[in-house]
């Protein structure tokens, strides 16, 4: 029984969980607004998008890799979805549908560059950062698309019951995808492994190429998710969304337990990572903090993460009983 | 004898190294079959060929007869070829189970992975090598030695025709050995073709039926019966000579003065209760198989890894290594790393820029200012006196062969200006010509007063080189031996001294 609690305060979510319990009880004790319905409603609403926002960079960090273009990937699907519906009068579904395949498109051309050439995922996707930005603006124009289905709107911004917005539903969903392909599918299972120990892999027999493919493919569609929830929440194709999804999607999945160089990552911890982001946010405001805050909060929180994450792969090496 | 795999012919250079010439090796279905040579003859890159990690410059590859070419390791498991890496290949967060069975997880698109039959079907593999492990475990917890068997297993796993084993035993304990080699007979009995790499030439004696002999890239005999060779005969095909080693005078040191003593020392990384003494002048080797903790040692005496118990001592004087600038800038000590690559050179970089990073701090003028006659009035001599090989200083050190390379990394250290020097492995990777000049160049040197901790998994070089060998076992010093250059003598003793 002891051995058992003890296994979960180890466990990645433990810290983040225990983080959110306790900072959520002080900042409701100091401000009792922060647990009214609207507010859980707001902050239910970010964190929702930011959850797939991070799971889209997460995969990545999971094969050992970074993409820089995770916010261009799925601020282009945006304006697309929203311009599809504005110019061409598609239908919601089909729009989306397709703003998902331009998602997977773009994470295929950044892994296939990254298993083709060899070349680090950092480069390449910073240049396709550029890339994919340049046709957003080029589309747009820098204007955004005003003209949203109703539904779209509605689908952004109504609750289903209680506190809980629809925005909640796609998000679920995305996790709980995600959690199972990490841990109970073969191509999850392959892109820890080759974040793990890449020459093992390969040695194992596993294609090395192709699971990177998988990886950014899987990102690219989840930066594309997220883009279309931003719009259905925002109400119109902005041009700049994605612009300031970097350093959110790196910190949640640390905060979160994931080694940076690979082989190790925790959906539930990332998820909890969002949700002390979206809690610091709110709390600043609720506070009426200068806003500037909350970015030196989140590269503070990102420096403590790695520094805890550090402490305890070092702790963990240590107390490792070798059998 | 028809041959299930066979290589012919096959030659293979790296930039710098002709790894193999004109190397031929044919395997006998049920047969188990010895590839010996020593560090660097060319055993793992033979492997790799036949693998298809490497691609050979020419020869053929043949299985049942039909040429083949894999592109790499899919293709050769797929054709039922299985390997066991000298380098440790597992997925450090995986269970055993899955590590086992990686390539099979099943689970298509949708279709879970069934945990539980993945780790039943380990747990067979597992059972079979007599390993009582659970296979949920996290292969990060097992010691090497355990690693290893569970890479063994994941090999038998794919129920391979052809089972490739580089060095399967380096770690393992002989209980381990011996329930390895029952199972390995039954795979022969089995009709399974088996390659088996080892440096322990009594192993290979007991359980090979042919072996394979290379030495410096070529074949010194091609699948032989090993009815036919004694083990005189294995030493002497392997290096090349009847066991002579170059006839070096019998040095005493015991009125030297000690520059380097260790006192119980206890370090972080496990070592207990060390205790050594190396004096002025004198070569003094540390042997020990892979993970006996010697190159550990040598980092944790340079600083690199915290000495936790005893005392360390400096011509006498009680030692305070904080960090390897520590080392080399207040008590003379360097350090030649085993890995050339990695840890040795900066490849990218001239040579000039290699050997002289640690004079550069003593060489530098007021606010830092380095000129470059400086670092070449140092440099220069000793790359003549070695006799480098080299277009001019400014070439990238990546470009030179092995050997010129090796001898780079000892200028480094010499024109620092140390006294006290590790050498790691100094003949991993190098020709044979090379390796005499540098054996040469170590006992010149130690003449003259450098004093040199030699670690070396080569039996012969220890012999020729060493006037005094440590024995190390598991973080341990087992055992001293006086070198009387007598090697079946010196390696009996060695051998003693680890297994006991």
């Amino acid at each position: 029984m002891n051995a058992r609690i003890l296994r979960y305060l180890q466990s990645d979510w433990a810290g983040p969980l225990l983080i959110i319990v306790m900072g959520g009880a002080v900042i409701a004790a100091l401000k009792p607004t922060f647990l009214s319905p609207f507010n859980i409603q707001v902050l239910l609403l970010a964190i929702s998008v930011n959850a797939v926002i991070a799971l889209s960079q997460m995969i990545i960090i999971g094969i050992g890799q970074m993409n820089l273009s995770v916010g261009a990937i799925g601020g282009l699907a945006a304006i697309s979805f929203a311009g599809m519906m504005q110019v061409w009068e598609l239908p919601p579904l089909m729009a989306a549908i397709l703003a998902l395949l331009i998602g997977l498109t773009g994470g295929l051309v950044n892994g296939f560059i990254i298993a083709r050439t060899g070349i680090s995922a950092f480069v390449i996707t910073l240049a396709s950062l550029s890339i994919f930005k340049g046709i957003n603006l080029g589309i747009t124009k820098a204007q955004p698309f005003y003209h949203v289905p109703d539904s779209v709107k509605a689908f952004g911004n109504t609750v289903m019951f209680g506190p809980i917005p629809w925005l909640v539903l796609p998000m679920v969903v995305t996790v709980l995808l995600v959690f199972y392909l990490l841990t109970r599918q073969r191509v999850g299972r392959y892109i820890l492994a080759v974040g793990g120990n890449l020459h093992a892999a390969e040695l194992s027999g596993i294609s090395v190429k192709s699971t990177i493919m998988w990886a950014h493919a899987i990102s690219g569609i989840l930066a594309a998710m997220a883009g279309i929830m931003l719009v259905a929440r925002l109400q119109l194709g902005q041009p700049s969304i994605g612009d300031d999804w970097l350093i959110l999607s790196f910190a949640a999945p640390v905060i979160g337990g994931a080694v940076l160089a690979g082989g190790h990552v925790s959906v539930a911890g990332t998820v909890l990572g969002v949700v002390i982001v979206a809690i610091i946010t709110q709390a600043l405001v609720l506070f009426e903090i200068d806003p500037f805050l909350v970015q030196v909060v989140l590269g503070g929180l990102i420096l403590w993460a790695v520094g805890m994450n550090r402490i305890r792969e070092v702790r963990f090496q240590k107390s490792l009983k070798r059998i | 004898m028809t041959s299930l795999l066979e290589a012919q012919n096959i030659s293979k250079s790296f930039p710098g190294v002709k790894a193999l010439s004109d190397v031929s090796i044919h395997l006998a279905a049920g047969s188990i079959h010895a590839l010996l040579g020593e560090n660097g003859a060319g055993k793992s890159t033979l492997i790799k060929i036949i693998t298809g990690i490497h691609r050979p410059d020419s020869g053929n590859l043949l299985l049942d007869g039909k040429l083949f070419h894999f592109s790499g390791p899919r293709e050769a498991i797929a054709a039922g070829i299985g390997v066991v890496h000298q380098e440790r290949n597992l997925i450090p967060r995986f269970s055993i189970g899955e590590n086992i069975l990686l390539d099979r997880l099943g689970g298509y698109l949708f279709k879970p992975i069934d945990y539980e039959s993945v780790h039943q079907e380990a747990k067979d593999w597992l059972d079979l090598l007599e390993l009582d492990l659970d296979p949920r475990t996290q292969v990060s917890q097992l010691s090497v030695a355990k690693m290893q068997l569970v890479e063994i297993a994941k090999a038998l796993s794919l129920k391979s025709r052809v089972l490739l084993l580089d060095e399967p035993t380096a770690s393992l304990t002989s209980h381990e050995t011996v329930a390895l080699f029952s199972l390995l007979k039954k795979l022969r009995d089995d009709g399974v073709s088996i390659l088996f790499v080892s440096h322990k030439l009594e192993e290979i004696q007991e359980i090979c039926d042919t072996v394979t002999v290379l030495r410096d890239g070529r074949n010194a005999c091609d699948s032989q019966p090993m009815a036919n060779v004694g083990r005189q005969d294995l030493v002497r095909l392997m290096i090349g000579r009847n066991e002579q080693i170059p006839n070096a005078d019998l040095r005493d040191h015991k009125t030297e003065e000690p520059v380097l003593e260790l006192v119980k020392v206890a370090t972080e990384l496990g070592h207990a209760d060390i205790n050594l003494t190396l004096r002025k002048g004198e070569i003094l080797g540390l042997y020990g198989l892979v993970g006996a903790g010697r190159t550990e040692l040598a980092k944790s005496i340079i600083g690199r890894y915290r000495v936790t118990h005893g005392d360390v001592l400096v011509n006498g004087q009680k030692a305070k290594i904080k960090s390897v600038a520590d080392a080399i800038d207040a008590y003379g000590i360097g350090y030649v790393s085993e890995d050339r690559k990695q840890e040795g050179l900066i490849l990218i970089h001239s040579v000039l820029d290699n050997a002289s990073i640690p004079i550069w701090k003593r060489l530098s003028a007021r606010f830092g200012f380095l000129t470059d006659r400086e670092v070449i009035a140092a440099i220069n001599p000793l790359v003549e006196m070695l006799e480098v090989r080299t277009p001019s200083l400014q070439q990238l050190v990546g470009l030179l062969s092995g050997g010129n390379q090796q001898k780079i990394s000892l200028i480094k250290w010499l024109a620092a200006n140390v006294h006290i020097l590790i050498v790691d492995e100094p003949s991993v990777g190098i020709d044979i010509k090379t390796k005499a000049y540098i054996h040469e160049l170590l006992r010149k040197l130690s003449d003259e007063g450098l004093s040199v901790l030699l670690i070396t998994s080569d039996l012969p070089e220890m012999v020729a080189l060493a006037d005094r060998i440590l024995a190390m076992d598991q973080y341990r010093v087992k055992g001293e031996i006086v070198n009387n250059r007598n090697y079946p003598e010196v390696s009996e003793k060695i051998m003693g001294f680890i297994h006991s």
